[in-house]
This record gives structure tokens, sequence and C-alpha cells, in this order.
């Protein structure tokens, strides 16, 4: 009798409590914005991005969105966008693909931003494809060179900017040829489709490697699974190491190749990805002497370069707004995102709109002003942003400078798939006047 | 007897409607996290079933949902099994895994349970990384698709996917209540009590205490199981860090908060858990506080809550409240 | 060559688990509780030595700092939180795992706590001693200076503790208290404070850990987190109640996690954890060393 009493209570408890949880989620989410797009209001436009803030991937990337931020306040400080101020809601990841789509929710159905720019990461943005895709949500320059995402049929609202890592592997595989001919290389590289885009891209410029070692995202923080790397290496007599991982990995690697008595006896060649050096000096001073000398792939100037037009101006917008933060690649990455962002926007006209926006960046992108030393390819059919690489040595001071020592970039251009790797020269438009672009 | 079962089983049915009917009219992120409750309702209550009735501890029912939400996917993906059938493929999988771990279970007792169970947890999601075809670190994508044509003219408004995942869960969560109700009703669920009761009188009435406690494992688990395969259907996607220690130690949270021995204060446990992060948002961007701090925020508040539950209400306020009242009922008959 | 390298591995990092496994028996006697707030109090205490070393910029001194908060946060937790539950939730389903579940809620409140005030971020804690491995015959062995003194920090812990069991009153205390409180409590000793004591040790114990281990790696406020498993597993093996078999445990752990991710693979590891779990749970209940009264149910 009381069994049964009590189970007629808890039915009807149930009902209340079921009946309050619908009272509370019945309030609406969000007050409604008077404009026709979302995110857009007559003197706003909401932007969001999601970027590891916390966890094993976190140091370097945790600077991009605030470097980025950084550059939209310094616009809106000029008179914004059409008379627009750009907000930029920032959502941490933790480079996890499942928290990932949980903040993309959030961005997408409570903060209601008109677009994603810069979202981190290869796992991640492909979690999300399908709610972005579904909401027709414009996802600009995400942060990360998996060639699918410049695949506008499977990706139509995505827009790639940095080279891919099949582009990157193929021309890092004719500079192993070029350069490295008869040394033994192994390879280190991220098991997720960012690693194993680079291996179809080795696989297609016919680069062989004495050891392939590939680590779970994540693993590079223990020690033990950074032993099992550095046997590994030195079972293999790989006199060359190629790193296709973040700086987190490069930085484990140096360190624990340190503890091994590594240095001097390997020739490092990083991926552009992990090949920050003011974070790799950071998380693991003892490899210091270990990146010096070090070969790493890139597509921006060096943040040393105080000469280069784009990172004189990025660094004076850092120094004002972004809080005292070093400038480094990650900084240099955020800011040119930004600056490419509010060319699209402007381009896309005061009556701001997200198809207007990316019919923009298909017609006038190419023309973009950026800091990348190779020329964007955004198009009615492609969805590819830069498609090259220049190789420099890293100095103990954290400077990249171009092989040849006298200061001259060569640039490998190729795409991604069977196009062969050309050199090239650099060709880009120059940095508009104060870093404001009037497009 | 019989007309109560029927009058219940019309609440069920009405609440069922009820709840589909409203999420017609609400935002989609109401939905999305209507639909989040219901995956905590299950989680929930197959820690109350184990726990509260049985008296055994689970710290690794994250690893359990893991097993479901895989094996749905993976049915789902190789064999094109219809997604009710996935989802049924994964509570039995994670069933008879269930019941594996808890013919070692039933030889535990409390703290080392809880050790092996917590291994379990941090174990097995990471077996991902080992066998190719569960997709690392990165996980397995998992798009069960729109929802009928059928369902969706007949509604008001767009019907989002989210809306349909929503409807999904809210099925599942029905069924499973009903189903849990019943078997705690029946000879099995009168069985759990009475060993949890006092298993030494349980035992000496005839009651197999072992294979009691085998069978609730088993059914707990198979819960988990069906609670990891919505997860995964809500996420898109199964991957490692979706099964977080994190996770099994949230609905363990979810079930002490809930009252462990209340059944129906599943709700207010998923409740809890999806509002709790939410509150502290809301807080957090008016204040303005700084990111770490709105970063933590939320696992700080259940911890404390956590804390608190368990030294003042360890066996939930329900149960708290009615042993007071039966205590005073004895009382007053002495008199 | 291999082969002894993977023993060092092992050994330096059996260290560690041997030092958390050490912490788990000592709250395990004193008070049969298996702390499960271990791994997080470790962390805290660690902080707290990272603080003191930015301000006096010495590793050194900052060890003693995290060994004092380790045992002081140890000491208050038993003495506001486990004793409050002992005296109000003694009876009903869930008295049993009561205990497990608190500690649970203290590792939660001790993460968030540390994430919210020093952030998510991985910061340093870097001892003076290298960490390049010794350079022996032209071969760099995987165990540095820094191992060195990992291991020797273990062995004076456990050290001190031999020495306090066997030779002091205090130690006659401990074993009392946990053995027949009753009466031990008829005998004069006052058997919450000497409980009390217990956790003390046992936090500061798992300060150590947590100070030796940090400058091979970062430190964040999950970056113990594996210690908590490797722990439990170890004192498990061990025996939960003996403090030899804890150490034992710890370290045939070690150099078994560095055979199985050396030979096998390094996804593996912690699900051999549970195996390994299991299977002693099967065939050896009372593990290594433990008592016989044990961990079946009645």
């Amino acid at each position: 009798m009381l069994v049964h009493r009590s189970t007629k209570r808890g039915v009807f408890a149930a009902t209340i409590a079921a009946v309050a949880a619908l009272a509370v989620s019945a309030l609406p989410a969000q007050a409604f914005t008077p404009h026709s797009e979302i995110g857009v209001t007559a003197n706003t436009i909401k932007l969001g991005i999601t970027v590891p803030l916390t966890g094993s991937a976190a140091p370097g990337y945790n600077k991009v969105p605030y470097a980025m931020k950084a550059y939209f306040d310094y616009v809106n400080d000029n008179g914004g966008v059409n008379g627009r101020k750009i907000s930029l809601v920032i959502k941490d990841d933790a480079y996890s693909p499942i928290l990932a789509k949980s903040v993309t929710n959030d961005l997408i159905l409570k903060d209601k931003v008109f677009a994603l720019v810069g979202t981190l990461g290869t796992a991640n943005n492909e979690a999300t494809t399908k709610f972005v895709n579904d909401k027709g949500v414009p996802r600009l320059f995400v942060n990360t060179g998996y060639s699918g995402f410049a695949n506008a049929k499977k990706y139509p609202s995505t827009y790639a900017l940095f080279p891919s890592y099949y582009m990157e592997a193929k021309v890092m595989g004719s500079f192993l040829a070029e350069k490295y001919a008869g040394h033994k290389v192994a390879l280190l590289y991220q098991d997720d489709d960012f690693g194993l885009d680079a291996l179809a891209g080795f696989g297609q410029a016919g680069t062989s490697f004495v050891a392939k070692i590939p680590y779970a995202s994540g693993s590079q923080v223990d020690p033990t699974v950074i032993g099992k790397w550095i046997t590994s290496i030195v079972a293999s007599g790989a006199d060359t190491v190629v790193v296709f991982g973040v700086s987190t990995a490069t930085a484990a690697a140096l360190g624990g190749a340190y503890k091994a008595g590594l240095a001097g006896k390997i020739q490092w060649i990083l991926g552009s990805v992990g090949a920050d050096p003011t974070t790799i000096k950071t998380l693991a001073p003892t490899a210091l002497p270990l990146l010096n000398g070090a070969i790493a792939a890139s597509f921006l100037p060096s943040a040393s370069d105080a000469n280069d037009e784009y990172v004189k101006q990025f660094a004076e917008i850092n120094a004002k707004y972004n809080k005292g933060a070093t400038l480094d690649n990650n900084v240099l990455v955020g800011m040119n995102a930004g600056m490419l962002t509010v060319q699209a926007l402007r381009a896309a006209g005061t009556n701001l709109t997200r198809a207007k926006l990316m019919a923009a960046i298909e017609s006038q992108g190419s023309k973009f002003a950026s800091a990348g030393f190779a020329p964007l390819g955004w198009s009615k059919t492609s969805h590819v942003g830069y498609n090259g690489y220049w190789f420099g040595k890293l100095g103990a001071d954290g400077s990249q400078t171009p092989l040849d020592g006298a200061g001259k970039y060569v640039l490998y251009t190729t795409d991604s798939s069977s196009g062969a790797v050309a050199k090239a020269t650099i060709a880009r438009p120059a940095m508009p006047a104060k870093g404001l672009p009037t497009n | 007897m019989r007309k109560s079962k029927a009058l219940s089983a019309l609440t069920f049915l009405a609440l069922g409607l009820a709840l589909l009917g409203l999420s017609n009219f609400v935002d989609e992120l109401r939905v999305y996290q209507g639909a989040q409750i219901g995956v905590y309702i299950i989680a929930i209550s197959s820690i109350i079933l184990l726990t509260g009735y049985s008296g055994q501890i689970s710290l690794g029912h994250g690893a359990l949902m893991a097993i479901g939400g895989y094996s749905a996917v993976l049915s789902f993906t190789y064999w094109h099994l219809p997604v009710l059938l996935a989802f049924t493929v994964g509570a039995l999988s994670s069933a008879l895994a269930g019941f594996i771990l808890g013919m070692a279970a039933a030889r535990l007792s409390g703290p080392y349970l809880a050790g092996t169970t917590l291994a379990l947890a941090v174990g097995l999601p990471s077996l991902a990384n080992q066998f190719h075809i569960l997709g690392g670190e990165q996980g397995l994508s998992f798009d069960i698709g729109e929802a009928p044509k059928w369902i969706a003219d007949k509604t008001v408004g767009e019907f989002t996917q989210y809306k349909w995942f929503f409807w999904i869960t809210v099925l599942c969560t029905l069924v499973t209540m009903w189903f849990i109700k019943n078997l705690l009703q029946s000879r099995y669920g009168r069985t759990w009590k009475a060993v949890r009761g006092n298993p030494s009188a349980a035992a000496l009435s005839g009651i197999n205490v072992g294979r009691s406690k085998v069978l609730a494992f088993t059914v707990s688990s198979a819960l988990a199981g069906l609670a990891g395969a919505l997860l995964a259907m809500l996420l898109g996607l199964v991957a490692p860090m979706a099964f977080t220690l994190t996770l099994s130690f949230t609905i363990v949270t979810g079930a002490v908060l809930a009252g462990v021995t209340n059944l129906a204060g599943s709700i207010v446990g998923a409740l809890v858990l999806v509002v709790i992060p939410e509150l502290t948002d809301a807080v957090a961007t008016h204040l303005g506080g700084s990111q770490k701090i709105t970063a933590n925020l939320p696992g700080l508040i259940t911890s404390v809550l956590l804390i608190l539950t368990v030294i003042f209400a360890p066996n939930g306020p329900q149960l708290h409240k009615r042993m007071r009242a039966s205590k005073k009922e004895s009382s007053n008959t002495i008199k | 060559m291999l082969i002894l390298d993977t023993l060092l591995i092992g050994l330096s990092s059996g260290a560690i688990y041997a030092l958390m496994a050490l912490a788990l028996v000592l709250v395990w006697r004193s008070t049969r509780v298996v702390n499960f707030a271990q791994a997080g109090q470790a962390i805290l205490s660690t902080y707290i030595g990272y603080e003191v070393m930015n301000r006096t910029h010495s590793y050194w001194i900052s060890i003693p700092f995290a060994i004092i908060a380790g045992g002081a946060i140890a000491a208050f937790i038993d003495a506001v939180i486990m004793r409050a539950l002992a005296k109000r939730s003694h009876k009903g389903s869930v008295a049993e795992i009561a205990p497990v579940i608190a500690t649970l809620g203290m590792l939660g409140l001790i993460r968030s706590l540390t994430g919210a005030i020093w952030g998510n971020e991985y910061l340093q804690y870097t001892s003076p001693v290298s960490g390049k491995g010794y350079l022996i015959g032209g071969h760099t062995i995987p165990f540095s200076p820094q191992n060195t003194v990992i291991v020797v920090g273990a062995l004076l812990v456990m050290g001190v503790f031999a020495v306090i069991f066997k030779f002091t009153n205090l130690g006659l205390a401990l074993r009392a208290a946990s053995f027949q409180p009753e009466i031990s409590r008829l005998a004069g000793i006052r058997v919450d404070r000497i409980r009390t004591i217990g956790w003390a040790f046992a936090g500061s114990a798992g300060a150590v850990a947590g100070a030796l281990v940090t400058p091979t790696s970062y430190l964040s406020p999950n970056s113990l987190d594996l210690l908590l498993v490797s722990g439990f597993v170890a004192a498990v093996i061990g025996g939960l109640d003996s403090l030899i078999g804890a150490v034992l445990g710890g370290l045939i752990l070690g150099v078994g996690f560095a055979f199985i991710l050396q030979y096998i693979g390094t996804s593996v590891t912690f699900s051999a954890a549970f195996i390994i779990l299991i299977v002693v749970l099967f065939v050896r209940p009372r593990g290594i060393l433990g008592s016989k009264v044990g961990r079946r149910d009645a």
C-alpha cells in the first residue's frame, strides 16, 4: 500500500516537475532583433569564434581570438564597418569536437551571431558542419588547413583561408627531395583528419619515411607518451624529423629530445601549425637549443620581421588594443583574419545579409589585402584561400628567416590534388593605410 | 490496481503529447535543451536504479554510455538499422557489458566498486584511439537525418532537426520511465528493495542476493546505453571526449541531488544539471566576470550542492521527509 | 637496452604512483574512506607551491610549503566535512557510498576552485635539477637527475612514515584508532583528532607527489587526474591496508604501464589499468599484502 501510494505520488511529482521544466523552457531565449538579418542591427554586427582557451592545445591558440578582437576594436574606434561596430563572441571548445558542437550551438541559437570567423581545428569544424550548413551560417576563414573545407559543395558556407595540409605536405615533400635527399626522415603527426590530410599529401609527393609516429590529440601532455615518441625516433635511426602537430606537441617533442640527449643530432622540420617559436619557448624552455636551426613552413611573414608592412601595422594595433600580448604568429593569424573579415563585411554592402557576405567573398575576395605571401583563390567555384608556403630557419630568438640568408622569400605553390609544385615570388596587395581597409 | 495502471499510462501519454505539442511553440535552443534534459533523465534514472534501489555505486556509467553510443552509431552506419533499432542495439550492448561488470560488482563493496568503475570510465573511451573503426579522438559522425515528411507536415512551424531529436528523446524517456516504474513494482523491484534494506535478511528469506544485484547492474547499464545513444544523436557524433570522467561524475551528481532513492527525482536532477550552467552564464554575462571564473562557476556550484546534499540529506530530500514522518507516526502509536 | 630503459621509465612513474597509493592507504586506514579527492588536494597544494616558488624563486623552498599546505587541506576536509558526514549519514541506503560521493564533490570543488583562481592555462612549475637523462657509455638513459629527485623524495617520505608508524606513540595511536576505535577511545586516545592527523599525513604525501612530478610536465587543474586512477589501482594491488603494499603496488603498476606503453600501444594504458584491477580483485582480493578482512560484501 505504501509502495503504491508513493509511486502514485511520484508520478504526480514527475508531472509537476515536467510542467515546471517546460514553463522554464518556454521563456524566449533572447529578445527579438529588429533587423532582417540575424546578428545584424542598424549599428552592430555580432560575430562568433570557437577556439581552445583551455586544455592541451590552448597554449598559443588562446591568443588568436583576442588578437582578432583587438583588431575589431581598432576598426570600431575608427568608425566601424558601414557605421556598424563589430562584436566578437569568444567561446572555448578545449579543442574537443564535442565541446565545439555545444558552444557552436550556443553561438548560433543563443547568441545568434551573424557569422562564424576563424573557428579553429579540423575535427572541431567537421563536428559542427552539419548544423552550420543547416542554418546557412557563413563560416569565414576557418583556422585549419584541412583540404576538405575548400570543397564548396560539401561545405557551402565555409571559406578556407590557410593553404591545405595536403598542399603543405606536397610542398614539404618536394622541399625534402630537393634539400634532404638521402636523409632518413621520420614523421610525427596528429592522428585525425589534420594529420591524415598531410599523410595523403606526402603520399602524393612520393615522400618515404623511416618511421611514421601517430599520436592521439591531447596525449602530447603525457610524459610517457612523449618518451615513446623519442624511443621510436631513435630506433628508426632518423636524422630528420617532420612534425605535423600543434605547438604543444612540437614543444613536447623538442623537450623530450633534449632530455634524451638528441640536441644537435636531428634536423627538425615543423609544419606551419606547430611552429610558433613564442609558444614553444614558453612551454619548453629547455627545447630552445633544439629550436635554433629548425626549419618551419609558413604562409605569413614572420612575426619578428619588423620591416614587413603588415607586421609593423599589426604590431602597432597589438600594442594599443591587445593588453600587452607578445606579438607572435598567433597574433598575426588573428589580426589577419580580422582584417579579411572587415573587407568581406565592407564588400557585402550596407544592407548586410549572410547571402551578400558570401557572394562578396566569392566575387571580390581574391583581391582583398592580407598579410599572406600567397594569392587568395576564392571564387564562385572554389573556397580555397592561400595556396603556398615558404620555408624559413628559426633562430634562438624566435625569428624566422628565409633559408638563403639574404632575406629572399621563395614561395612554393601547389593545389590539393595532383598538380605540380611550383616556385614563385611574392606578390600581395599593399597594406591599406593605417591598417584600415577602404575597399 | 489495474485501474491505477491505466490511469498512470494515460498520465504518461498526456504528458508526452503535451511536450510534443509544446515543442512547436518554443525557441529551438530550448527544444535542444529539452532533449538534453531527457538524456540526463534516463542517465540519472540508471544511477538511481543502481544506487538508490540496489545499493551499488558506479563512477563508470560514462563508459557504459560510450558503449551504447558507439554501438548505436556503428550499427546505424554499417548495418543501416533504423534509428530506434540502432538505439536498442546500443542499449543491449551496454546491458551485456553491464552484465559482465555486474558479476564483478556483486562481489565488491562500495569503495572498491567505486574505484573499479572509475578505472573503467578512464580506460574505456581511450580505446577508441587503438581501433581505427572507432574513429580515434575525432570520433564518428552520426546523422540520423530529418523527421519524416508525414510528421513534419502536420506540425506548426519549421520542423528543425533539433525538434526531431526532442521528439525522439521524449518518446525514449517516457518509455523508459514507464518501464522502470513497472519494473520497480514487480517482483524484481521488491527484491532489490529487500536486498538494499537488509541483505542478510533478504538472503535468509530465500532471495539470491548476488543474482539480484547483477540484474540491477544489467538493467541500469541498458539505460545508460540508451542515454549514450541519445547523447550521440544530439551531438551528431561519438568521440572519446563525449564520455569523459566528468560525464560519469555529472550523472552521479545529478542522481544525488535528485535524492538517490526517488525515481521521479531524476527529472529534478536533470533540470538542475542543465539549468545551473544556464543561470551562471546569465549571471556572469550580466556581471561581466572574467572567463576563468564563468567557466568554473557551474562546477563550483554543483560541487558545493553535492557536498551539502550528501551531508544533510544523503538519502534524498523525499526519503528524508518520509523517514521523519514515519518516525513521528510510530511514536504517536506508542503514546 | 630498450627493456632496461623501459624499466627505468616505469620506476620513476611508479615512485609517484606509490606516493599517491600511500596517501590513499593512510586515509583508508584511519577512516575507512577511499579518498577520491586525493589528486585534487595534490593539485591544490602544488599550486600553492607554485605561488611560493614565484615569490621566493626557489623550487626547494616551495616544497615544504606545499607539504604543509597539503596536510592542512586534508585536515580541513576531514575535520569539517568528513566528520559532519560521519555524524549525520551513518545509516540509510547510501551510507556506504556517502563518503565516496562527498570526496568526489571535494574533487569537483577543488578543480573548479583552482580553475577559477589560476585559470586553465599550463603553468611552469620548474625544478632547477636537470631533466636531461644521464649519459652512460654513450647512451642517454631515460632517467635524469629530476627522476633521481623523484625516487629519492618518495623513498624519504616512505621512510619517515615507516619510522612514525613503527617507533612513535603517534604511530601506535594511529594504528590503534583505525583498527579498534572504540577500545582506543576507552584507552584515552582522542580518536577524532588522531584520524585527522592520518588525513593530514596523507595530504602531505600527496603534496610531495604533486611537487615532484609536476616539473616533468605542466601544472593545470587537471594535470594530476591520471594519478587519481593509478593511485587507486596501485593501492588495491598492494592491498589498501598496507603501507608497504602501496609502495610495491605503485612500483609494479609503474613498470607495468611502461612496458604496455612501449610494446602494445599508448591508448590501451588505462584500459590495462582496469583489467589489472579486475584480475587482482578476483585472483587475490586482499592484494599482495592486505589484511584478510576486506573488500567483499558479507
